[in-house]
């Protein structure tokens, strides 16, 4: 076990015009991240991630809580704690003046690395820097950028990584680049945690998640799992009188839920059970618009537990 | 404890070389002043030659540069702190004061520099000044820009954002340059004026630096000088040292 963390919380006051504000970030997060493994947290904007990475990077102290990192307590040792430590932040942490090579070699003197030149080099080959080694940092493009962040974060090699939200904000080709290269530290043994606000990312990267909202942990699993736990796959129907359609399916459904005049129906199989599913509708004389068949989402599973979709959440936040 | 601070200053002296030029147009701004300004007040001056004038004002210039040299060094902090450089630092096992004495010392070296060619410039005009006298000058300015560059420093942690803290600079800069008579001397000043300069510790920075030019190695404004920017020095390095374990936790 490389974290375990028990009982996080904190809230924030903040102090302005309008009075002292409060704001319960997180509200009591339990966290085990096994060795080696890739572990997300995903939720919504403003549910508490970022708080529960800073907290566990050492940069918030909890209000309540414990948690052990790379075998250091992170309340009684957060030296050694951060010298277990690669972190890369939502901001990432790269300067525009100055150049990649630079700060890279600056992070591992920083932390005592036997042969910064070395280590340099050998963080910037493995991700494809070296041609860019010398540019400065504003001459970078978003990926390029994100991958200098990640190689200051690595260079002292590192047992455990945090990734707080590592392609936000990056086009379609650089996240799957940047996936690729994440995938890879696992073959390396680093254990990396990272948070983000994308389903398929958690989907694509995780062994394990675990999917936060306003503070809580509302679902933990591997991403198979939570999704066999909502159901297999999910018909979702377009029609008038959704409330009708919802009544007359329910006995074929594992779940419905209704959300304006989309109803969704969470079934185990839905190539089966469509046919009869249509048929029931017809015979109770419900005229459907639309209708569509997928396999369910990690966002199916936020909507199971927390009567949201997440993109619904996150435009909320 | 020391190797991070030795660190964090080489870090930050390749960064402020990296561009030469910039550093080379700070320079220029007090040889500039030199060149242009003391001839100016050379009428003005009790002697009326050019190299009174500037005796009068070099002390004046190097001051200058001290204090706002430094004061604007603590822009660097602000956009580390949005691009999270800062962050990242104190999630390192870096030792936390040194990301910011790194700064203070690599501003005290660069002033030294700075210094050094004013004075150059100031003694190709016909001015003359003692060692003992130069080392004062050098180890005076030194502490003043000690003293800005923690201000700098804790307020850009403090302020947080560089319209704010550039208009807060703006604001303080006008009257801290008047009342310490480095344009004008503050003999020429109404009395409130007069009354207000001893307020000003940049005030005692300049006097010194007068008395040192003039040889007037005695002079009781020396001691108050360095007692005042060596207990104002520490106070804005502790300062700045605190505000920044404000971000880190």
């Amino acid at each position: 076990m490389i974290i375990q963390a028990h009982g996080l919380r904190k809230t924030f006051t903040t102090r302005s015009r309008k009075g002292v504000q409060t704001v319960e970030a997180v509200r009591g997060v339990d966290l085990d991240v096994e060795k080696g493994e890739i572990f997300g947290v995903l939720g919504p904007n403003g549910a508490g991630k970022t708080t529960t990475i800073r907290m566990l990077a050492t940069l918030i102290t909890p209000d309540a809580g414990t948690a052990v990192i790379a075998g250091h307590d992170l309340l009684k040792e957060p030296a050694a704690v951060r010298r277990r430590l690669g972190y890369v932040s939502q901001a990432g942490g790269v300067e525009d003046t100055v150049n990649a090579r630079a700060q890279i070699m600056m992070a591992a003197r920083i932390h005592g690395v036997a042969d910064p030149g070395r280590a340099t080099a050998e963080v910037l080959d493995r991700f494809g820097l070296t041609e860019l080694a010398d540019r400065p940092g504003r001459t970078l493009s978003g990926g390029q950028k994100r991958r200098v962040a990640i190689a200051i974060g690595l260079v002292h090699g590192p047992p455990l990584l945090f990734l707080d939200e590592p392609t936000t904000g990056l086009d379609p080709q650089n996240r799957a680049n940047l996936w690729d290269r994440i995938r890879q530290l696992r073959e390396s043994g680093t254990s990396v945690l990272l948070s983000t606000h994308y389903l398929d990312e958690a989907d694509a990267l995780c062994d394990r998640l675990m999917i936060v909202d306003h503070g809580l942990v509302v679902a933990e699993g591997t991403p198979a799992d939570l999704k066999r736990e909502v159901s297999g796959d999910v018909i979702t129907l377009r029609t008038d009188q959704p409330g009708r359609a919802a009544d007359t399916v329910k006995a074929l459904a594992r779940e419905t839920r209704v959300d304006d005049d989309l109803l969704r129906v969470y079934v185990d199989d839905g190539e089966h059970a469509l046919p009869g599913l249509l048929r029931a509708l017809e015979e109770q004389g419900v005229a459907l618009t639309s209708i569509a068949l997928d396999r369910s989402t990690l966002d199916d599973v936020f909507l199971a537990k927390t009567g949201r979709t997440l993109r619904d959440a996150g435009a909320a936040a | 404890m020391i190797r991070h601070t030795v660190l964090f200053t080489g870090y930050e002296l390749r960064k402020q070389f990296a561009n030469p030029i910039w550093p080379l147009f700070g320079i220029m701004q007090p040889v500039l002043y030199l060149l242009m300004y003391a001839p100016l007040l050379r009428t003005m001056t009790p002697g009326g030659t050019t190299v009174d004038a500037l005796r009068m004002f070099t002390p004046a210039a190097m001051m200058m540069i001290a204090v706002f040299g430094a004061l604007f060094s603590g822009f660097g902090l602000i956009a580390e702190l949005r691009d999270g450089t800062l962050e990242r630092y104190a999630v390192s096992p870096a030792w936390r004061p040194a990301i910011v004495l790194g700064r203070v010392a690599k501003d005290m070296l660069v002033l030294v520099l700075q210094a050094v060619l004013v004075l150059v410039v100031a003694m190709a005009m016909g001015v003359r000044i003692g060692a003992v006298e130069l080392v004062l000058v050098l180890l005076l300015m030194a502490a003043t820009g000690l003293f800005a560059s923690g201000l700098s420093q804790g307020l850009a942690l403090t302020v947080r954002d560089e319209n704010g803290m550039s208009q807060t600079l703006n604001l303080f800069m006008l009257p801290i340059m008047l009342l310490a008579g480095m344009f004008l001397p503050i003999s020429f000043a109404p009395g409130w004026m007069q009354f207000l300069a001893p307020l000003n510790p940049l005030y005692h920075a300049v006097e010194a630096g007068r008395a040192l030019f003039g040889g007037r190695l005695s002079d009781p404004s020396i001691p108050i000088a360095f007692a005042v920017f060596l207990g104002l020095a520490v106070l804005t390095t502790i300062w700045s040292m605190r505000s920044l374990r404000k971000i880190a936790g």
